[in-house]
Formats: C-alpha cells, structure tokens, sequence
C-alpha cells in the first residue's frame, strides 16, 4: 500500500474535476464537402433491450436443464438451452455473455436500470437523476455524418419514458433522453420518403443568421489587437464550421430518397399483433442498414416492469401479459412459461441477424452481418436483480469478434432462484460475488467499431476476451 | 511569555506595514532610469557580504546565482529572481538561521532599492506591452446576462459546459475561455430558446386554481374502503397526519399514485381561502407528504404557489424548514422530483399565527410527466403531478423539534400579473407601426440591440439585422418567429458574448470607453449587463468622474445582483468547486450529510458578504471573532442556540477555536481526503489561495510515503509527513508547505475540532524555516497577523484585482497592485474601500 502524498496533480485534478475537455467534431473528416468516400468497410452497430430480466431456475430444479436462460458449459464449449436454441446456426458467430454489470446500480431494482443499459450512469433509485451519453451515440457521433440519419431510436412503447423508467436505450452527449420512434409508418417515412420541412426551413434560416454573425466577427476582429484577434479566430472558425455543417445537412435534405421496396412491410402493425410488429421493426432497421440510411440503431423491445403496450408482447406465444412471467416463476410451468417468452425474443433476433447473414455487403465484402455488431441484453438477471445481465454479441466477424464461445464470468456464482409472495427479493441481498465492469466489454466493442477510444462511463479495463 | 490576543497581534502587525509607513511613489515624469549606482554603491556590497557564499560562484543553494543577476528590473531578464528575493527579504526567510544575519538596516536598503526598481520596471513594461482582456462571458455571467436582458429568473444556460479554472483558480480568466462548434450551437439554441420562454403568444391562458383545505384530504382517505386505505404510504421517517382541530383525532397521511385514489381538483374560479379550518396537517421533522394535483397542469408558464403554514408549537427552540419538490410517479419503480428554488423556507409563524409562504415554479424548466395527455388519470402509467412537502428540519441533537402545521395551500396555473407579461412587452415593445412589419422589426431591433450589446448600435448594424429579418421572414411561419430568429443571432454575435475589446490604433494602456467602463463594472459587481442607469451614465461620459464611478459602485454593492459577486468570487477565489466533489467515508463521519455540506459550501460565501456588506477589515479574513452559520453547521461548531437553517451572524469566543476563514469546516474538509486531514492539501491551499504565493510544483519522481514499511505504518500522519521531508529530494519544498499544514492537525476531515488522535493527543506544534514556531491553528493565526499583513491584503487586491479584470496579472501589473495595496492598508484594509481602489485604478480604467 503506497498513500501518495505529492501533490503533482492538484492543478490537474482541479481541472479534472470541474474542467471539461470540449469535443471538437472531426471536421477533418469532411473537408471540402465531397460526399464522404465509399469506405471498404462500413461498420453498424445495433442494440437491443428486453426487460424484465430472464430465466434463472436452480441447478437442481428441473427446468434448468432446459429454461435457464444461460447456455451450459463455457468457453467453446457450451450447448444453447431451449431459451436461446434458435440461434445454433448463428453458433459462430455469436458470444453469450454473463457476469458483466454496471456497478453505479447494482442494488437498485433491476426495473429502475434500463435507463442506464447503454450508459452506464448511475441513475439512482430516488431522488435526483442524471444519465449519461448511450453507447450507441458515441458511436453515431463518429460515423453519424456519413448518413441522411445519424442514428435510429426505436422501441415499442416510444418516447423517452420517465426517469428510471426509460421506453429509450438512446441518451445524449448531456444525458437526455432522446424520444424513441415506435410506430413502423412514421419509421419508414423518416428513413425513405419525407423530408423534414420544419428542418428545411430551419436551415435556411440558419445560413443567412451564420453571415451576419461572420460579419459582426469581422468587423470586430478590425478593432482588436493581434493578441485578440487570435481569440477571437476561435469564433469565426466556429461560425465557419457550423456553416459547413449546415451545408452538409442541406445536402442530405436535397438529395433523393434511395426507397426499398417494401411491399412485405405491414406499416400499419402495432404491438397487439406481437410477432409481426417486432418483424416489422427488425425488417425496417434491416433496409436502414442495406440502404446506408444509417449505421447505428437501438431498438428497446419492452419498458420495464410490463409498463405500456409492450407487455402485450407476450401474445405472439400465447400468454397475456409479458411482465408476470417474470413474478410466477415458482408456479407450475413457470420458468418454462417464462422461457418461451425469452425463446420467442431471440427467435426473432435471430431471423434478424440471418437475414443481415444472407445478404452481401452492397458494395463491400462479405455479408452484412460480418459488419454489423448486435447486441442483445437486459439490465437484470434473476427476479428484480440488476447483476449478472444476460448479455449477447452477434455478427461484427470482420470486426475481429472472436465469437463461438459462451464467456462465463459468473460461472456458479451467478444468483439463482424464483421469487414467491413473501421472498426477500434478491436485489435486496448481499452478494456472493462482484460482476466485472460491463463498460470494461463497452470499450472494447468502441474499439473494434473504429472508436478511438480507452475509456466509456466507468470501466477499469477492456475486455479482451471477445 | 505572554501569548498576545489576536486583537493585539493584528494592532501591532499592522504596526510595522510597510505599505502602510512607505509614502506613495510619484511616477517619474519623463524617462525614467534604472538606478544602477545605488546599486554599485550601496547593494551590492550589502548582498556580496551577506548572500554570495551560498547564492555565487561556488555554490548554488535553491538553484539560485545572484552574483551574476542582472540588476537592470527594466531591461534584464532577471526579474523572476529578484521579486523572488525581495520576497524571502521581506518575510525574514533569508538568510537562514545557521548564516550571519543580515543587519536591519542593511535588510531595509535592499528592500528599498528593489521596491522602487519593480515599480519602476513595471511601469515601463506596462506602457510598452499593454493587454488582454478580451474575453467571452462565462457560463454564469451568459446565464445572468439573459436572466437580467429577459427578465426571467431561471437557469438559462442549459447544457453550456462548466468553465475551466485558471492557474489563479478563476473562471472568468480571458485565456481559458474557449469557443468552438459545440459551444456556438449552444449559444444560438440557447439564446432562441429563452427568447421562447420570454415572449407569448395568443390570449391569455386559462388559470386554474386549486384551494385544497385539509379536510378535503381527510375527505379523499374517507372515501377509500378500509383495504385502500391501508395501501398507501406515509412517506419520511416520521408520519405525518391530518388533525382535528376541534376533537384532536389525528388521521394517518398517506400516498399511493396508483389508481388516482389521492388527487386534487381544480376549479376556474379562484377559491376563498376560508377564515377557519376543521383540519391541518401536522409534518413532524423529517416526514413529507404528497398533493397530488392530477394531470391537467399547463405544459409552461409558472405555478403559483402559496402555502398557509406555522409552526406547531413554540416549545421547542428549533425553527422547521420547508421545501417543496415538484414530481410524478408514473410506475412502481419509476419517480422523480426536483426541489422547487434552492434553499429551504424556515418556518417562523408560531402556532395560531400561520403565515402565507410562497414558491413559483417556471413548469417549462422541470421535468414533467411524460404520460400526461397519453393516459387517464389513475392508469398505469399514471400521468399525474404532484408537490413533495418536506419538513426537512435538521436538528439531530437534544433539542426536540418543532412540526410544521399545514393550513392551506393554493395552487394557481399559470400564475401571470399581466398578460401579455412584462418580458414579453420588453421585447415586443408598444408601437403603431405594429401593423408594418419591417419597421416594427427596426424599431424593437433598435430597443433590444443596445441593451444587449452594452452601447448605441450603428445604423449599419441596425440595418443588417433588419435586412436579415427580411431574408428569413419568408421561411418564418409568422413575424414572432423571424423576429426571435433574428434576436436569438444578436445574442448568438461576439458583439454580445465576448467583453472588453481593445484598439489596435493605440499602443499601450489605453482608456477604456464609458461603455465599455459600465461592462467592465456591471461584470465585477453583478456577473452581468450594465443597467440603465450605468449605460445612461455612459452616454453622458460622466462613468469615468471618479465621484461617479465610486457612488455607482456602493449602489451596485448595494443592490441584490451583487451577491452573485459574493458567490462567485469566493467561489473562486477559495476553490470551494473542491467542496461539491468531497467524497467522505461515511463510516468514518456519520454525521456529514447533505444539510451539513450544503451548510460548509454556504459559509464562506455568507462571511465574505458580510465582510462586505459592513464593509469590514479584509484582516477578518485570516482571524474574526464572529462567524455566520445555521443550526445545522452551529451543531457542527459546537455553537448553541442557533436555529434554523438561515445563516446569521454569532459571536465566537476563544474557546471555540474559529474565526476568520481558515477555520471554517468546508475550507478544512475540502482539503482533506474524506478520511483524514490532509496537512499537505490544507497548506498549500493556505499558500495559494490566502497568501498568493503558491509552492513549485513537486519534481517528477517523487518518492512516496512506503506504507509498508513497519516502521512507518506505526508513525502518526505528522511523523510520516517529517520523515518524508528528511528525504533530501523534498525537504526544500516540503519545508515551506508542511509547517503550515501541521497547525490545522486540530481539524478532522469534515472540519471538526478534535484533542486527540487514536487516542494521543493531537500535536499541531510546528516549526517555520528560522525557527518561527507555529502552535496549532491559533498560532498560524496570530503569526500571519503579526508578520504577514502586508503579504495577505497584497493578496487580495491581487485576487480581486485579477477577477476584476477577467486576465491574469503580470509583472506590469505590479505598480498598479502594489499602489491598490497601500491605499487599502492606509485607509484601515476595508474590503469596501479595496473594491472602490481597483474600480479606480488606472488598471481597471485601461485595456
């Protein structure tokens, strides 16, 4: 143990601490205002939540051999349960995930955290709220401009939800919600055929407001010294390239919409016909993707504690209602009732993830899954209980994804058990272990998507495993 | 030996001020020259005798030569070593104890000499290198500047980031304030939003009033069946009730949001507050209690609230506080609040006696729920509002504390005196050309530009702002919105943003216009625009009349903007940022909790105003026999008979062991590490901070403290700190920081006093180079006011001076600073008068 008792970085913690490091945009990146250049390798990310944790019966109860959520075995070799065993054949390309957590809410109930999934933020349990930018949104802040839309937010339930009880995966650089889109027209519509007048109109009326501001700045550059005129600089190049970047979006407002055909699409499906609705949004992230309309989505499938519309889901396999899955887990069928509600959301995952594999890369190498990282997950795990998330990565090969392993961090430490009337909850207990960093895992998916980058929320590391 | 009061050892510092006993130096009028004879003659000899052994050709000690400084201040580019030595001359720490004294007087001609050629130098290298203040404001002084343009009194500077803190530790320092694509959307979204806030459209709004009395939550109770009731929880540790006035029956509170079975009615008349009531509600300490208000609360405009509340009894000595919060619960696990103003309201009323207190809620500033219009009231998700009610009184101690009783409580939205509201009616001005559009957008261009930049607008300026209100106005929906397009880009122009501009048709230091004066001043005293009568002061150039400018700057003191001088300042100048991200084990020091940081981070801030509202000696900075505080941070002190979270003014007696700022619990806990005190931490903020004369930097390998080591883990934190300095690799640093660190050993990581250690008594003894010995805090106290008054006011006109001005000091500086010090040590070190010396100086008046 060393206590340090310099003092070399008090300056530097003072800046630490209350400075802030203003992220210049890399305007580099489009100087002179060609359209960016075809990249060999277009990298996509998209991520998607389910709520409300999964199956996680006892080793001795006798559906753990087919319901619990997490495949048996580890590394290489491990068998995918009844939960997950429509994605065999995606079996190499895919990587299942446990004992990762963010640590800032691990004992806060598992349905305050979807807020955080992406983030990272310690939310809280009560009182004041703050969130962080999402994951998603550092990366569609590198590859965002590269696109008519910088980035897709979806989820059934739509908007931003309220705090700790997010219906968004997606927050901003400042932490705020950015409302999700949840009805497969307006979608389809922002993607391929409507241009966003009101944005139009605003950034006609930006162009003449960012001249007079050139003006001003000139004309006042005449009257400072040299000294000055050097601060002043940093206005007018401000001005400059917030000029360039009006262009750039007045481009994208000018240029013709590449429409798909979408026949097949049922625009006008809500969540009360389940399985189609969920095919629907898949299908529409999909053509988002094919058509280079966007890189980056974050579709969340459900809000927490069977809030909203998205506890209908469960209709598609005949039950009621999709949250109470999760309560009724110690009667009869339970976990397996549960299990067929997980199976069916990652059957459809998964036909998602095929029909990426099953298309070439237009204009590129390989197919589309080879360059698209899919995340699926949840904030908790057993009843309530925000550790050990259940937690998949598929496609992103051409990435450099190991992939076809099963990284079982919790290994038999991992809380097990259903919940009855009368229980202590689990998210109450003390731990037996602690979880990895999940942001350690957030680093090193930025990394391999082409972020510059060794830090995201709070991780310690990376995690060079996958 | 008799130790001397601290009023003594102030009295006879002051005595030997060398500020105060040195006549003024008259500016040399034509070219003035280095003397370098009297320095042949007189100097050298004196410094050949005394310094050259250790400070020549054969040794070096502290990396220092003097024998071949140039002694030309004003040409030489020795000046650094010179002020460094007439430093260590003037604090007597040179030579050192084991060397030949240097004789007073021999002492005296050398400081003589170098004063006088500093000063001399400085001014040369002021008038050839003039500078910089050119900056943009701050994010406080953005935000303030809209609050006081618009008339609004909310945060409007949203997302802008926090600003970095110079070397000094100051946010407004020209050459930190940076600019970028980032920031330039902001200011323009953000300046089009609060003109957004500030303007209306359409008729008026419908009001709707909510008088809830308490029977009418008695009523909401009686109307459950007896399972409902049961659901709902009463919040807080305490349980707060409903009391029959007449019987005394108490009726448990509760709260549940689901199924609407708590929530209140609106109605679109206003209701009689009735003369007499059948029920309160009763809050003890520390419990809270819900009014739900349903879903139909306006989207923006302000709530009006008003709450008819007492104290339940007089009994007890402790005054409760209230605070409000406004919130939702739309699902189990989701809720938020936010706190409605940012201090708690002490209950005075006694029992019997209730009283209307109020709070506004600007509704568009707060999180809102997101299901209202989305859901009935009472499914789930709920979409209704509510306020949060919370006794939050703090008193943990003997005392017991007093309820606060509810009467009544009024809610009106949007609450408006006039409609359209005054904010409007400034920006959209009374015409008759209303009905033509672009003269009606010069004229209220013509009335919002000038305000906004501080000085008439040209006619060229006025006219291409109008000719941008005709290019957008097509693509405008209607004349409001091209209008706020065009007034969000003044706001968004340099013209606004950035402060002070100088002339490069002049050389040197030039005066500043009247206008730019009134900027300078209304950034200082109110961190914003200058007022009316500062602009119009200016456009009769009469700002500069000394009379003047010292009468506007007691007004400006005078005025409510100048607390946010006080804020800020302090702030600044103490480094109190430290003190919001203090993380203390909470083990260790169960007693800090959040009334009590709030409490620490508001005192300095609360002494400084009071410094400057009585206009008291800057010396009750380093010692003062009173202090402000609440009940809470007087529990901490140890203080009786304070109650209520208002800071007041207490007297303090010697066995207290406070005073001054250097005692006070934030300044001490911020320079710990939430653990334990941090000698190091608490004497270099010491250092920098009071006396202005920051350590060097530690070298890059520093060797550190082996915990490991058995016999160092033994040690107390003092002996460790003693052992690391015998490490000849820190000693010379760590000589002139620990000393002063150790006095502090009385004050534990959260600033309380404390006699013993584990046990052994605490040691707090230490000595200075030359052997000073400093005992505890009150020896550092009596040692500065004894020996380093000069030192300290040098200080603070330097901090304030540097604030002042937006810039970091030079050496050019130094006359000016030097001239503001003996001003304010001749007139009796008033922190009043040292504003006015700067608002005058030929520092402030220049470029």
């Amino acid at each position: 143990m060393y206590t340090r008792l310099s003092t070399i970085d008090r300056r530097r913690f003072l800046r630490g601490a209350v400075g802030f490091a203003l992220a210049l945009p890399s305007f580099e990146t489009f100087a002179g205002l060609a359209y960016p250049a075809r990249q060999p390798n277009k990298k996509r990310f998209a991520s998607f939540y389910m709520p409300d944790g999964v199956p996680m019966p006892l080793r001795e109860d006798p559906a753990f051999r087919d319901w619990s959520w997490f495949p048996h075995g580890q590394g290489r070799d491990f068998k995918l349960t009844k939960c997950l065993e429509t994605l065999e054949p995606l079996r190499n390309e895919m990587t299942v995930l446990s004992g990762l957590s963010h640590p800032a809410v691990r004992s806060v109930h598992g349905h305050s955290n979807a807020d955080q999934f992406l983030t990272g933020a310690d939310t809280g349990g009560s009182g004041d709220y703050k969130n962080s930018i999402s994951l998603d949104q550092v990366f569609a802040e590198e590859v965002g401009e590269h696109t008519r839309i910088s980035s897709l937010v979806m989820s059934t339930d739509g908007g931003t939800g309220s705090p700790r009880g997010s219906q968004t995966m997606s927050y901003n650089r400042n932490g705020r919600p950015i409302p999700a889109e949840h009805k497969p027209k307006r979608i389809f519509d922002m993607l391929f055929t409507k241009s966003d007048e009101a944005a139009a109109r605003k950034l006609a009326m930006s162009n003449s407001a960012l001249d007079l501001l050139l003006d001003d700045a000139r004309s006042l550059k005449k009257r400072l010294s040299a000294n000055d005129r050097e601060r002043l600089d940093d206005y007018l190049q401000s001005v400059r390239d917030t000029e360039v970047k009006v262009e750039k979006a007045k481009r994208w407002i000018d240029t013709p919409f590449t429409a798909p055909n979408v026949d097949h699409l049922q625009l006008e499906i809500t969540p009360d016909d389940p399985r189609d609705y969920l095919q629907t949004m898949y299908d529409l992230i999909y053509l988002a993707f094919r058509t280079d309309t966007t890189r980056v989505a974050t579709y969340q499938i459900g809000r927490e504690n069977g809030v909203g519309i998205s506890d209908h889901l469960a209709r598609a396999v005949g039950f009621k209602l999709s949250h109470q899955l999760s309560h009724q887990t110690k009667k009869p069928d339970g976990w397996k009732n549960f299990g067929i509600y997980c199976r069916f959301l990652s059957e459809e995952f998964g036909r998602f993830a095929k029909k990426l594999k099953a298309t070439p890369e237009p204009g590129g190498e390989g197919n589309m899954l080879d360059n698209t990282l899919l995340y699926f997950g949840s904030a908790s795990s057993a009843f309530h209980l925000s550790r050990n998330y259940p937690l998949m990565l598929v496609g992103g090969s051409k990435m450099g994804f190991k992939h076809g392993q099963f990284l079982d961090y919790a290994g038999t430490g991992a809380y097990r058990g259903g919940w009855a009337p009368g229980d202590t909850e689990p998210w109450k207990m003390d731990a037996s272990r602690e979880d990895l960093p999940l942001s350690n895992l957030y680093v090193t998916m930025l990394q391999k998507l082409g972020v510059e980058t060794d830090s995201f929320a709070n991780n310690t590391s990376t995690l060079a495993e996958v | 030996m008799d130790i001397p009061t601290f009023e003594e050892a102030r009295k006879a510092g002051a005595l030997h001020s060398a500020y105060r006993n040195q006549p003024t130096r008259a500016v040399v009028p034509g070219t003035p020259e280095p003397d370098l004879a009297t320095f042949k003659a007189e100097i050298e000899p004196i410094l050949e005798a005394t310094c050259f052994k250790c400070h020549g050709e054969e040794k070096q000690k502290g990396d220092l030569r003097i024998d071949t400084l140039d002694p030309d201040l004003t040409e030489g580019v020795d000046v650094d070593r010179w002020l460094d030595i007439i430093d260590v001359l003037s604090f007597a720490e040179m030579p050192p104890e084991e060397e030949p004294e240097m004789a007073g007087e021999n002492r005296g001609k050398v400081i003589d000499w170098l004063s006088s050629e500093i000063q001399l130098a400085s001014q040369i290298r002021r008038s050839e290198e003039g500078h910089s203040s050119f900056r943009r404001m701050t994010r406080y002084e953005y935000n303030y500047a809209l609050q006081d343009l618009l008339g609004l009194n909310f945060d409007l500077a949203g997302d802008l980031p926090p600003e970095t803190h110079s070397e000094d530790g100051f946010e407004n320092s020209s050459e930190m304030l940076q600019m970028s694509v980032t920031q330039l959307e902001y200011y323009r979204e953000l300046g089009r939003s609060a003109l957004q806030k500030a303007t209306i459209r359409g008729e008026p709004p419908e009001k709707l009033y909510y008088g809830i009395k308490m029977e009418d939550g008695v009523a909401q109770i009686n109307a459950l069946s007896e399972a409902e009731r049961g659901r709902g929880r009463s919040l807080g540790s305490k349980i707060p009730f409903f009391k029959n006035l007449d019987s005394n029956e108490q009726i448990r509170a509760r709260y549940r949001y689901r199924n609407a079975e708590y929530f209140y009615r609106p109605s679109a008349t206003r209701p009689e507050a009735p003369e007499k009531f059948q029920y309160t509600l009763i809050l003890p300490a520390d419990s809270q209690h819900i009014f739900d208000l349903g879903d139909t609360l306006p989207d923006s405009g302000t709530l009006g609230i008003r709450v008819l509340a007492s104290r339940v009894s007089t009994e007890e000595k402790s005054l409760p506080a209230l605070r409000l919060e406004f919130g939702f619960q739309p699902s189990n696990n989701s809720r938020s609040t936010q706190r409605i103003g940012s201090h708690d309201v002490t209950i005075h009323a006694p029992p019997g006696n209730a009283q209307f207190y109020r709070w506004d809620v600007p509704l568009s500033e707060f999180r809102r729920n997101p299901y209202r219009g989305e859901m009935e009231l009472g499914d789930f998700p709920n979409p209704s509002e509510y306020l949060l009610f919370r006794n939050v009184t703090q008193n943990a101690g003997e005392d017991p504390v007093s309820g606060i009783q509810i009467d009544y409580l009024e809610v009106t939205a949007p609450f408006y005196e006039q409609w359209p509201p005054e904010s409007h009616t400034r920006i959209f001005i009374d015409s008759k050309h209303k009905e033509n559009e672009e003269t009606y957008a010069k004229e209220v261009l013509a009335n919002f530009m000038p305000r906004a930049w501080r000085r008439p607008v040209t006619p060229a300026e006025l006219d291409r702002h109008v000719a941008l209100f005709n290019s957008v106005r097509p693509e405008a929906s209607d004349f409001q919105e091209a209008m706020i397009e065009v007034l969000a880009t003044v706001l968004a122009s340099p013209k606004f943003l950035y402060l002070v501009q100088a002339d490069p048709q002049k050389k040197g230091a030039e005066n500043l216009s009247d206008y730019e004066l009134a900027t300078r001043l209304s950034m200082f005293l109110w961190c914003s625009l200058p007022d009316e009568e500062l602009l119009k002061l200016a456009s009769k150039r009469k700002l500069k009349d000394r009379s003047v400018l010292q009468h506007q700057t007691r007004r400006m003191l005078a005025d409510p903007r100048s607390e946010r001088f006080s804020k800020h300042f302090a702030r600044q100048w103490l480094g109190l940022q430290l003190l919001d991200f203090l993380d203390v084990e909470e083990e260790l020091y169960p007693q800090f909790d959040a009334d009590l940081k709030e409490a620490m981070q508001r005192e300095p801030v609360a002494f400084f105003q009071e410094v400057l509202r009585e206009n008291r000696s800057i010396m009750d900075f380093l010692h003062s026999d009173y202090t402000l505080v609440n009940e809470r941070l007087a529990r901490h002190y140890g203080i009786p008979d304070v109650y209520g979270s208002d800071f007041r003014k207490v007297g303090l007696d010697s066995i207290d062991h406070r005073g001054g700022l250097m005692t006070q619990a934030g300044l001490l806990a911020m320079n710990s590490d939430g653990k334990d005190s941090h000698p190091l931490k608490r004497g270099i903020w010491m250092l920098e901070r009071l006396l202005n004369d920051p350590p060097p930097p530690p070298p890059p390998a520093v060797p550190e403290i082996d915990l490991a080591d058995p016999e160092i883990a033994k040690m107390t934190l003092k002996e460790r700190i003693e052992n690391h300095r015998d490490d000849p690799a820190c000693y010379s640093c760590h000589a002139k920081i620990d000393p002063w660190g150790i006095a502090f050993e009385n004050f534990d990581a959260v600033g309380a006093w404390r006699d013993h250690i584990n046990g052994i008594p605490v040691d707090a003894t230490s000595n200075l180079f030359n052997n000073q010995k400093l005992n505890g805090i009150d020896g550092l106290k009596r040692f500065l006011l004894t020996h380093r008054q000069d030192q300290f006011a040098g200080a603070m006109a330097h901090k304030l001076a540097t604030y002042a001005l937006g810039r970091p000091l030079t050496f050019s500086d130094r006359a000016s600073i030097d001239e503001i010090t003996s001003n304010l040590r001749k007139k009796g070190d008033r922190l009043g008068d040292l504003i006015s010396f700067i608002v005058t100086s030929d520092l402030f008046l220049t470029k």
